[in-house]
């Protein structure tokens, strides 16, 4: 497995005018740094296309865009599964959630709970599901940006973590949402541009058909080769097909760090108009990735697969290498080098607004909100976020290193959407449309979701194989995505808690967040930034 | 927390009738459309799941009835964001904006109808 590269001159230039780029950004967002709405939610200042836009940057992940292209490449259909799961889970974050939230939320998703249900542990459980979500979430994607930018550029695993880690540090402790949003932006608009350009130099290849695409794919195949225009090739098991797609349906739902952008709008039209941009910038992509998964199965065949390394990541930079011409000539190494550096920007802008979610948890939930108890200033406020989002960042580069490539990059987002959709997803909608909800509720179900998701992972084959090596820990449970058992159980945990509580909601209270968060009626407005 | 803004009686917003139109009038196109897009899609995902022979079909050369059928989420996606869009700022807009002026304007006994000042947010 050729995985590690030589230093890669071109990529090394690229990268530094990405970063460059982003530094300069961040510098202007310090500038305009005013408070903790600046901090956290740009001040409200961000227009719906604009958010359209640093949402789809915040959501597509190396993991989407590597990580799917890679799948397509060697399974097939199955890739494509991941693809129609993440994008149609927009339609339950427009139904349910957007607007809702920027009507009723000011920072985090926890002030939604808070607004009807008894502050402290509502902010607490609220506060643990993101922090949950945040932490497998970002370790992941660390660990991705060590052993992509190792292999993509010929950097050391430790030393290219650790250059990701500080990046993102930056743009988050000096530039807070501000900057995050605009690396969010410009990231977006990178990577549509270099999968559009890949896209275009594949279809090219088979006369703009892409029927033609689909057959020379299939044809392209060998005896070893797992590729199928049919499912089933890499989700074996039908339940566990089932339980993913459900988990990546609701589970984006339950985002923090993509909730929390329908905070930077200043209203919630513009949440709404951002979402459906932002569906059709994404599903755009997906159909895309397609075109790269396809081209890598049909330009470079089943001898490409083992070059694509781990999961086929490096299948789409290959891909780009043997469109620009391929190995050693000029043009292959720059295709190469400037698709490293798009998924290098995309790593960053991901990493950035978890970064700003969990500091969003820990300063303005926790520290502000249940110890200082509200009477802390502003000022405060945003000095622990710095701290908080620095903290959290050096545990995440500690824990990406010393865990090393190791760490399976999957498995932990998979549990990030799992908690995601078992926890934070069930709270949060229940808070907004079920009156009898209360505090007792809220604080069960985000516990029933966050356990039961840890839980059914570690017990999952993948994680903790049987006696036989085969099945998992117990013999009659063996899926690996947890989300057809753990979704119920965080409804369940939610509906528990309320009915065994004595707690009755408070009617005003309810009534003013049903109001509010229809209506927009005393919603926070859009201060003023720059 | 609750940020109350004491010239707002939210108990009785919520049960105007004018309130409880604008909530039908979104719920009567929400719930349908997410009622029909998680059939939709678990639907999709049962059949790769429990069909995958059907799923490998060829409908037209390399084209499967997989991709058909993915392709079809990728155009519910569309059609019911830009419809939900159109509705939202057709219907539910100004029935919210509406409620939400009224909600601010003093009440009628505290002055003289029709011209009393509105008492801007904040």
């Amino acid at each position: 497995m050729t995985v590690i590269a030589a230093t890669n001159v071109e990529a090394l230039v690229i990268f530094a005018i990405v970063l460059s780029i982003t530094l300069v950004i961040t510098y202007w967002a310090s500038k305009r740094m005013t408070g903790a709405e600046a901090f956290w939610a740009a001040g409200r200042s961000i227009s719906g296309v604009q958010n359209g836009l640093a949402i789809s940057g915040d959501y597509l992940s190396a993991a989407s865009f590597l990580g799917i292209a890679g799948l397509i490449f060697i399974f097939g259909f199955d890739g494509f599964l991941y693809s129609v799961g993440f994008l149609v889970a927009f339609l339950t974050v427009m139904f349910l959630l957007a607007e809702r939230m920027r009507n009723a939320g000011k920072y985090t998703i926890a002030d939604v709970l808070a607004f009807r249900l008894r502050e402290r542990p509502a902010r607490t459980a609220a506060a643990l599901g993101t922090l949950t979500v945040a932490a497998f979430y970002l370790i992941a994607q660390m660990v991705g940006a060590g052993v992509l930018v190792q292999a993509l550029v010929g950097i050391d695993f430790s030393i290219a973590v650790l250059i990701t880690g500080v990046m993102m540090l930056c743009y988050v402790i000096f530039g807070g949402m501000l900057a995050t949003t605009w690396v969010q932006i410009i990231k977006a608009v990178l990577l549509m541009t270099g999968i559009l350009v890949m896209s275009i130099f594949v279809l090219e290849r088979v006369g703009f058909n892409p029927i033609e695409l689909f057959n020379r794919a299939a044809e392209n195949t060998t005896d070893e080769s797992t590729f199928s225009l049919g499912p089933g090739t890499f989700l074996s098991s039908p339940i566990d097909t089932v339980s993913l797609g459900i988990a990546l349906v609701l589970g984006t739902a339950g985002l923090p760090h993509i909730l929390m952008r329908f905070f930077t709008v200043p209203d919630s039209k513009a949440a709404r108009s951002s979402v459906v941009w932002a569906m059709f910038i994404i599903g755009g992509f997906y159909v895309l990735t397609t075109f790269v998964g396809f081209g890598a199965r049909a330009l470079l065949g089943e001898e490409g697969v083992a070059a694509a390394g781990t999961g086929g990541n490096l299948a789409a930079p290959n891909l780009a290498q043997f469109l620009g011409g391929g190995e050693g000539t000029f043009g292959g190494d720059l295709f190469l080098a400037v698709i490293a550096a798009v998924a290098f920007a995309t790593i960053l802008a991901v990493v950035a607004g978890l970064v700003l979610s969990a500091s969003g948890a820990v300063a303005h939930d926790i520290w502000s909100n249940v110890i200082r108890k509200g009477q802390d200033s502003e000022h405060e406020e945003v000095l622990v976020a710095r701290v908080a989002a620095a903290s959290i960042g050096a545990i995440a580069i500690v824990i990406a290193i010393v865990g090393g490539e190791g760490l399976n990059v999957s498995f932990m987002v998979g549990l990030a959407f799992a908690v995601a959709a078992s926890a934070n997803f069930p709270a949060l909608l229940l808070a907004l449309t079920w009156r009898r909800f209360n505090t007792a509720g809220a604080v069960t179900g985000v516990l029933f979701g966050v356990i039961s998701s840890i839980v059914l992972v570690i017990i999952s084959p993948k994680v903790w194989p049987g006696p036989d090596g085969e099945g998992g820990a117990l013999s009659f449970y063996d899926l690996a995505n947890p989300g057809i058992v753990s979704i119920p159980l965080g409804f369940i945990g939610c509906w528990l808690g309320t009915m065994l509580s004595t707690e009755r909601g408070n009617e005003r209270q309810f009534a003013e967040l049903h109001v509010r968060s229809e209506t927009g009626l005393g919603a926070e407005k859009a201060g003023v930034v720059g | 927390m609750s940020q109350t803004d004491p010239r707002i009686d939210w108990e009785a917003i919520e049960r105007s009738p004018e309130f409880r139109e604008l909530i039908g009038a979104r719920r009567r196109f929400v719930l349908p459309a997410t009622i029909f897009f998680l059939a939709w899609y678990i639907g999709f995902i049962l059949l790769a799941g429990y069909a995958p022979d059907f799923m490998a079909e060829s409908v037209y050369e390399g084209l499967t009835v997989g991709y058909c059928l993915a392709l079809t989420q990728f155009v519910m996606v569309g059609v019911l964001g830009i419809m939900y869009l159109r509705r939202a700022e057709r219907v539910y807009d100004p029935l919210a904006d509406e409620l939400a002026r009224r909600a601010l304007l003093p009440p009628p006994s505290a002055g003289p109808t029709g011209d009393a000042p509105q008492v801007p947010v904040r």
